[in-house]
């Protein structure tokens, strides 16, 4: 036994290293945002003497990350509600109810999880462009509602087939129409999955760079994380600068992880298991 | 009249069948038109609530699809929608980019068991209990969920050439390396950089397989003595061939269509082209470049790499499952 408990620590001390390789990165990134430019060009591994927010505000004021940020705020909120909405309303169509060609529309839908967005680049930025939806909130909105729409109907659709069919029976009997059904029984029943289907999406959407980039070419459409790679050709000389604003676009996800770390988990362990 | 038999159509689909569709002709009979409306709204209800999905995706994803293919066989400038035949696909393989980016996609490939075999090993280790086990999920899982922007931001700053990695090896008398500058190192760096932020998401899908693992076999092979090795070899790959399948394909998948902000942020492609890949191929043809058609028989040959690389990847693993 006592050969196990060495081999034991023999691992745990790398995996230890590595964990503390995982983080070191953004702790490191965080010190240098907060110290001047001659600090870090004297000593980069220093830790900060004090806590200086200028860099952080130039970042914010002078090159527009607040602006960039209230865009990535709205699309990404626009982009959850609907995902959720489309994928509940689907994924209750397709697990409880039985009707014509509900096998080929579901297969249609899983259809486009094997469609990514660069296969699809140029066709769609015509579609878009056709329809008058290029550099604009509403479009951006819909390329990424079609990006993960098809992740979120075969989650929402496997988690409502374990809902019994006699709580939708019985609901049925007392006079509820299916709009009824879905309104009143499957989005409360739904609120496990669609909070862990809509962190991940929201996570996705925020963290998107190729399609931002594609659908939203003038400056002040863009989204927070094409902010900041602009923010490295101008502050090439000034890395306490640029640190701050890659700190200014991870603190939001940061404390997201902090609060749901376990959600975010079992939604990807759930995209892996019901496959 | 009996309710149960009202929506004979739309019934939920595991209820019992007795009320068969036979129920529905005598309620049709009865002509009353307000009910009549609303049987009919009620049977079309499921192709309403499916429809706001299904549209998107088809009109979206699917289409655009097919759109792209028949692109890419006509020209750009000059010969704007014009029939070029196999034109873009003979210009594509003679791109010294192009067959770069190919290079790289090979590359990758070769490094993919590497890319799986890691956070399969750390799964094992947190799911045998190793001293802190509880702690190891939730830190190594946390790279993943920064967007590649960030995380190439980050190493952006850690790699530069009078950055912090080299003075810290210059502090032990190793002298400086251009990691993202030299063509020959560039590529390896920004892949490991992948691996870095990704091996999380990995690692909780192997910890999601390890949790229907039979622990029985698990505690017989231990005393039984088997070593870890053999323990590794003779029941946790057996036991999650159907994990390890999917682990394989989305790592490859994630390799080919999720690099791109790395890409972008670390090297742009360079040093001298080294660190093209299809994606970023397709990107530079297309917004740079002005050469949609191009770019569109570029995606065209992504999209086949893809399917073929994860059927074949399927195939190799059943195989090897069933040899095991």
């Amino acid at each position: 036994m006592s050969r196990i408990r060495l081999s034991r620590w023999l691992v745990a001390i790398p995996m230890a290293l590595l964990a503390l390789a995982t983080v070191y990165p953004l702790l490191f990134t965080a010190n240098v945002a907060m110290k001047t430019r001659r600090d870090y060009i004297l000593d980069r591994f220093s830790l900060t003497d004090a806590l200086r927010w200028e860099n952080i505000s130039t970042a914010w004021n002078s090159v527009g990350m607040g602006r960039y940020f209230v865009n990535s705020l709205l699309v990404v909120t626009s982009s959850v509600v609907l995902l959720l909405l489309f994928g509940s309303m689907a994924g209750f169509a397709l697990s409880q109810l039985r009707f014509r060609g509900s096998t080929a529309l579901f297969l249609g839908c899983l259809a486009g999880l094997f469609v990514p967005f660069q296969v699809i680049m140029v066709p769609l930025a015509r579609i878009m462009a056709d329809g008058g939806l290029i550099d604009t909130y509403p479009g951006l909105i819909l390329v990424y509602v079609a990006q993960f729409l098809p992740f979120t109907v075969f989650l929402m659709t496997s988690y409502y087939k374990t809902i019994p069919p006699e709580i939708i029976d019985a609901a049925r009997i007392d006079g509820n129409s299916v709009y009824g059904v879905y309104r009143r029984i499957m989005l409360p029943l739904g609120t496990p999955a669609l909070l862990s289907v809509g962190i991940l999406n929201a996570l996705f959407c925020w963290n998107d760079v190729l399609m931002a980039l594609v659908m939203m070419p003038s400056a002040d459409h863009r989204t927070l994380m094409v902010g900041v790679t602009s923010l490295r050709g101008q502050y090439s000389d000034d890395i306490p600068t640029f640190a701050s604003g890659v700190l200014i676009a991870a603190v939001p996800v940061l404390v997201v992880y902090l609060f749901l770390q376990r959600q975010i988990a079992d939604g990807v362990a759930a995209g892996s298991t019901k496959g | 009249m009996p309710i149960g038999n009202v929506h004979p159509s739309v019934r939920p689909a595991q209820a019992g069948r007795t009320d068969g569709a036979a129920g529905s002709a005598p309620h049709r009979g009865v002509g009353r038109p307000r009910r009549a409306r609303g049987l009919r709204s009620e049977r079309l209800a499921p192709y309403i609530l499916v429809a706001p999905a299904i549209l998107i995706i088809v009109v979206m994803r699917l289409y655009p699809l097919l759109l792209g293919v028949n692109f890419s066989f006509t020209g750009d400038g000059d010969r704007n929608g014009m029939a070029v035949g196999l034109d873009n696909y003979l210009e594509l393989f003679r791109a010294p980019l192009f067959r770069t980016a190919l290079g790289n996609v090979g590359l990758l490939v070769l490094l993919l068991p590497v890319a799986v075999a890691i956070p399969g090993l750390l799964a094992t280790f947190i799911y045998l209990r190793v001293p802190g086990h509880r702690v190891y999920r939730g830190v190594y899982f946390f790279p993943a969920v920064l967007s590649p922007v960030i995380v190439g931001g980050i190493f952006n700053l850690l790699l530069a050439f009078d950055g912090p990695l080299n003075a810290a090896l210059g502090s032990v008398g190793i002298g400086a390396v251009d990691w993202l500058g030299d063509p020959d190192i560039a590529m390896f760096m920004v892949v490991g950089v992948h691996v870095w932020a990704t091996f999380g998401m990995s690692l909780v899908v192997f910890l999601a397989g390890f949790a229907t693992l039979d622990s029985a076999l698990l505690d017989a092979a231990r005393v039984d003595g088997a070593s870890l090795p053999k323990v590794i070899w003779h029941v946790i790959i057996p036991g999650l061939s159907r994990t390890i399948q999917f682990v394989f394909v989305t790592t490859m998948i994630g390799m080919l269509t999720s690099m791109f902000g790395l890409l972008y942020v670390m090297t742009s492609g360079g040093p001298e082209g080294s660190t093209y890949l299809p994606e970023y191929y397709i990107w530079i043809q297309q917004g740079q470049m002005n050469r949609p058609a191009l770019a569109s028989a570029a995606s065209t040959v992504l999209f086949v790499i893809m399917i073929v690389v994860g059927l074949l990847q399927i195939k190799l693993l059943k195989r090897a499952a069933r040899e095991a």
